[in-house]
């Protein structure tokens, strides 16, 4: 059996952007967003619906893109992380993952974040059994979890509103030549 | 020179005032995302050196370049908006132009000889563009020199089942994957090995053959035989233990499966990227098998989607995609799928472990036994490492009378066992702390008290002669005790909840670099460059697989200097661009990596310093460097900004470079195997585990973790709270659920993240990660490791917590409900119960001895709480070395101590006969002792 070349025209919103490829018919969702639609930040861990590394969101829901046949998709609305943040601010549950050590080799944070966002765009104040419930399949083997779901728990309180959003690192730096404030912070011991 | 420079009023206020006495800088326009310098923060600036910061005993030998600027402070890693974003680039999302997909044949034996291979069914398949096999990798490679055991592909005998055979490279992978199926091959099978018992027996085809030193014809890769301390003391022994112990394999379950892609460049060089912990074994290997020099390959480090030991050694496939890539011209992309990971493996040896202790009527230990046989899986790996570790780290932190391990690895027909998370360490780690536990249960003593009566102090020599510098051992024991209410728990709780306890002592860093001899060449070395910009540019060949190693060597150059971190750019990809380094294991980065660092960097600082000095006409010496100025210290206001300083440095030199590097102080012993171990810092650490055991179902959950680590000095807490509670993830894996099952006909049968049961959310307790810092003399700022030691204790703690909760000892890991079912149906048979909810859990039975006993180790440890606090503060400088507690003289050599003293590596023929499992491979001689190949 010769493979056969992609010949289904398939069709959805990626990220806000329509996107349109040739696929073969029995196209899985995690090769053609990987290897068609560009969005490397969707992970493969296991082909198996087993480590949650390849989570996308589709129409709001948390979904594995590996179990997933891309023509059962097709039309749908797809978020990958890519689509988190909007270019130059990252979303809060992103900072928040950063700051809190939700992430350390990274290879399982996109499917993490996925998930956390489909919890918190429904649910802004989960319990720590709804934030477990929303994790439970997504494998991390480096943090423990402790720290992802500390880092959920805070961006919760800023979809809240409670805490206001750290600036973003992507924000561009601040005037690079600025007048300085009017109380210049002075070095210890200086005679005033 | 100009007699100072006197910064000026800035002028340029919006309301043209000028405010007498109050500056501002110029802004020094070097970047960052703060304009005007900051003050000073006191709160992470030693005391010693007019700060805050409270420091823990010890020396501080950093103190003087503490800036105050990030060291200690908890600080996201400095590549984590590559990973929040999806941009981190992990191996299988490098994607070169023109690329093809390579995949691999593997043996569907579990071991045999490979008569022929016909290709020519492959080539002819329309999109197959290149095919390789073991006929164009003849040279050997493996991560050890002395074990060179490897190939890319079979060349004569496959060894497990899933070997590497072939490989093809074709436009697709459903191509690559069709032409897979048309290899035409011709086995002879052979009889395979699976029980490592079996492997110290002569066989009639050893799976590897290593000439006139092969132990006989049995499969014995290494055998090791120490023996130190005096072996009477062992006799008539007030307590003892003896516990036989099987250890399932474990796998490192990183969640990025491996992946490499190769691309010979247009100039005829092949550059490989490939997510390595230790590029530089991968860049060594690939020159041996392509027989291309060094320089004329670069190796690019990709993200590393965790590594835990599993991604350091040079890998087959690694090979292979070079191979094809070379054949084809075309770059070569190659991705494991997850069978394939267990394929490769390189997971924690299965173990067949047995430990014998003893102790003293005063509660001394006097001997610790351990006979320890692994099982190595198709090839040797770091092998040879984990043969000795897993005796030579087992005995400290405690001070023993005397100390016999026999260990032998052997090859077996599985998938090879390697270096995971606490190598060597983790299984008979366990084994001694559960000994301990049972002698205190038998002693009727509290088992903390008895392991703070027999601690090393800070400042010694173990029993095998490893130098120990700092050892917040005690202090971790004492805050887990204290945190986790252990005296009103421990025996105290009713049936199906249970504490307990469990240490650990391990490397930082491994004293021996495994290519070159360290008295010649350093274990690390960065470099760096400033140029106009101001901008830091670190290059440093650090494998950063996700514990922040970038982090950390970004961390200490930016202290150093007092530069915000977004200054410092930490490039540790390529190596080409990149010093050699030995990468990600042993715990080794930090303590090393960030040693060069703050050398190089200390090399910039004085530069900078001068060059405040040239202007300013002030000695280096009156000089404070804060955050992005350089000013007099008895008057702040005269300075020069960092980029003044930085461009009079540069004049007529151009970019700053500077080169440190991080060697270690010569240590330890000669006899045999004495490098095996040695490091120059070793981290302890003591959890508490708190267990739920259903005593119907036989199901435990670990509901709370009181995880006490001594680090030296957290450079950065975030990241060591995250190593501590990893760690424990990982090792309750190992404890609870996960183990690699290979079935009767040796087929490995969980090679799946389904069956492989790694702890989800819902199995995790509640950590509480409680940082020791015990600043060691030799660490960068003080800090020693915190990513595999951690690992350690969370076993044996659980194993105790669940002998409390239900009276039962464990020796088969993991405790998955059938194993823990099975003892509490016996017991109860045993004991005629109607209901397992009617087990007695065990309580104290104090008798006068016991009582007596228990206070003289109260007297003891709190005697040796104050000698430790003195050795600590270098009060008290004399020499210790193990054996002081049972009268030896530190001051005599070991080999000149008391009559009874031995150092052995070798058995008395008189000893054979009662050697222990694995040392029945003392039983067997070399070729060259029988006369055989020469």
């Amino acid at each position: 059996m010769t493979p056969k070349a992609p010949s289904e025209i398939w069709s959805a919103e990626v990220n806000g952007e329509p996107v349109e490829t040739l696929i073969t018919s029995n196209a899985i969702l995690l090769d053609v967003l990987r290897d068609q639609v560009g969005t490397l930040g969707v992970k493969r861990g296991c082909d198996l619906g087993t480590c949650g590394c390849c989570t996308v969101m589709i129409d709001g829901d948390a979904r594995l893109s590996c179990l997933c046949l891309a023509g059962q998709v097709s039309g749908r609305d797809i978020v990958t992380v890519e689509g988190l943040s909007d270019g130059a601010h990252l979303a809060p549950i992103q900072t928040c993952f950063a700051e809190h050590g939700g992430s350390q080799c990274g290879f399982c944070t996109p499917g993490f974040l996925i998930s956390a966002q489909a919890l918190l765009t429904k649910n802004d104040s989960p319990t720590d059994e709804e934030i477990s419930i929303a994790i439970e399949g997504n494998l991390c083997r480096c943090t423990g979890y402790q720290q992802i779901v500390d880092s959920i728990r805070a961006a919760a309180e800023i979809h809240r509103g409670e805490v206001e959003p750290a600036p973003p690192a992507s924000d561009p730096h601040p005037n690079p030549h600025p007048e300085g404030p009017d109380e210049p912070s002075m070095p210890p011991g200086h005679a005033r | 020179m100009s007699a100072g420079y006197r910064q000026q009023p800035n002028s340029s206020r919006k309301d043209g005032k000028r405010v007498a006495g109050k500056q501002v800088f110029p802004p020094p326009g070097s970047g960052g995302s703060r304009p005007v310098m900051k003050e000073r923060d006191l709160d992470y600036i030693p005391k010693s050196v007019g700060g805050k910061e409270h420091q823990p005993a010890g020396s501080h030998i950093h103190d003087r370049i503490r800036t105050g600027t990030i060291v200690g402070k908890s600080l996201p890693l400095v590549d984590s908006n590559a990973k929040v974003t999806g941009q981190a680039w992990y191996g299988d999302d490098v994607r070169l132009p023109n690329e093809s997909i390579g995949k691999i044949l593997r043996s569907p034996h579990h071991y045999a000889k490979i008569k022929s291979i016909d290709t020519s069914k492959v080539e002819a398949l329309p999109g197959v563009i290149a095919v390789a096999t073991g006929a164009d990798s003849p040279s050997s490679f493996g991560v050890l020199p002395v074990t060179k055991d490897e190939h890319a592909m079979a060349v004569e005998k496959v060894r497990h089942m899933g070997d590497l055979v072939a490989c093809v490279s074709a436009v697709d992978e459903a191509t690559a994957i069709e032409a897979l199926g048309l290899f035409e091959i011709e086995w002879e099978i052979l009889e395979p090995v699976f029980d490592p018992k079996k492997g110290l027996e002569d066989s009639d085809e050893p799976i590897h053959w290593r000439g006139k030193y092969h132990l006989s014809k049995t499969n014995v890769q290494k055998r090791v035989f120490q023996e130190f301390g005096d072996r009477s003391l062992v006799e008539n022994p007030y307590s003892s233990s003896h516990g036989k112990w099987t250890m399932h394999g474990v796998h490192h379950g990183f969640t990025e499966p491996h992946a490499v892609v190769a691309h010979w460049d247009p100039n005829g060089r092949l550059q490989l990227y490939t997510p390595q912990q230790v590029p530089h074994y991968t860049h060594r290997a690939l020159s041996t098998v392509l027989d291309v020099p060094m320089h004329q390959i670069n190796v690019i480090r990709t993200f590393v989607g965790g590594g835990f030991g599993g991604k350091s050694d040079p890998f087959p496939h690694e090979m292979c995609a070079a191979i094809l890539s070379r054949k084809s011209g075309r770059p070569v992309r190659i991705t494991f799928d997850r069978e394939e990971v267990y394929w490769i493996n390189r997971g924690r040896h299965p173990s067949n472990i047995e430990v014998k202790m003893t102790a003293d009527e005063e509660g001394r230990i006097s001997g610790f036994d351990i006979d320890a046989l692994i099982d190595g899986g198709g090839f040797a790996s770091f092998g040879h490492v984990t043969s000795y570790y897993n005796g030579v780290l087992a005995t400290a932190p405690y001070e023993l009378g005397s100390f016999h391990y026999t260990g032998a690895r052997v090859w077996t027909n599985k998938p090879a066992s390697g270096a995971m998370r606490g190598h060597g360490a983790v299984n008979t780690r366990c084994a001694v702390e559960v000994g301990l536990d049972e002698m205190a249960e038998e002693m009727n003593v509290d088992p903390i008290d008895l392991r703070l009566a027999n601690l090393l102090p800070p400042h010694s020599r173990t029993i095998t002669g490893f130098r120990i510098t700092s050892n917040g051992m005690r202090e971790a024991l004492e805050r887990v005790r204290d945190g986790s209410d252990w005296e009103n728990k421990f025996r105290k709780l009713p049936l199906g909840k249970g504490i307990g306890i469990g240490c650990g002592f391990f490397i930082s860093g491994s004293g021996l670099p495994i290519h070159w001899d360290p008295n010649r060449f350093p274990h690390a070395t960065v470099h760096i460059q400033v140029d106009m910009d101001g901008g830091v540019t670190v290059h440093t060949g650090a494998a950063d697989i996700g514990q922040g190693s970038t982090t950390a060597v970004a961390q200490v150059v930016s202290e150093v200097l007092a530069l915000p971190i977004e200054m410092i750019h930490v490039r540790s990809h390529e190596s080409d661009t990149s010093p050699v380094d030995l990468g990600s294991y042993s715990s080794r980065v930090t303590f090393m990596n960030a040693n060069a660092a703050i050398r190089a960097a200390l090399e910039i600082r004085d530069k900078l310093l001068n060059a405040a000095w040239d202007i300013l006409g002030y000695h280096p010496n009156t000089l404070v460097i804060n955050d992005r100025r350089i000013y007099y210290k008895h008057d702040p206001a005269i300075g020069v900004s960092y980029l003044q300083a930085l461009h009079k440095a540069q004049e007529d030199k151009g970019a700053l470079i500077s080169s440190g590097a991080y060697r270690s102080p010569p240590m330890g012993g000669v006899h045999k195997g004495a490098a095996a171990g040695l490091a120059p810092a070793y981290s302890f650490s003591a959890y508490v585990a708190e267990v739920d055991v259903d005593v119907e179902l036989g199901l435990i959950k670990c509901t709370n973790v009181w995880a006490a680590h001594d680090c030296g000095k957290a450079l950065n807490p975030l990241a060591v709270k995250g190593q501590i509670i990893g760690s424990c993830h990982m090792g309750l894996g190992q404890v609870l659920s996960e183990k690699m099952v290979y079935g009767r006909t040796g087929h490995l049968q969980n090679a799946n993240l389904l069956d492989y049961k790694i702890p989800s959310i819902h199995e995790m307790p509640h950590v509480e990660p409680i940082i020791v810092e015990s600043s060691d003399p030799e660490g960068p700022f003080g800090a020693k490791e915190a990513g595999e030691g951690p690992l350690l204790p969370i076993l044996p703690a659980v194993v105790n917590a669940v002998y409390d909760a239900i009276g039962i000892r464990y020796n088969d890991l993991p405790l998955t409900p059938d194993i823990v079912y099975k003892g509490i149906e016996k017991k109860r048979k045993k004991l005629k119960l109607e209901d397992a909810t009617e087990l007695p859990n065990p309580r104290y039975t104090h008798g006068p001895k016991s009582i007596e006993l228990q206070k003289l180790l109260k007297k003891r440890s709190e005697e040796h709480r104050k000698r430790d606090i003195a050795r600590q503060t270098t009060e008290d400088t004399s020499a210790y070395v193990n054996g002081v507690l049972f009268g030896f003289d530190p001051n005599i050599p070991l080999e000149d101590q008391l009559e009874g003293w031995r150092m052995a590596t070798e058995p008395d023929p008189e000893q054979l006969a009662e050697l222990g499992l694995a040392g029945k491979a003392w039983l067997k001689k070399e070729q060259r002792e029988m006369g055989g190949e020469n």
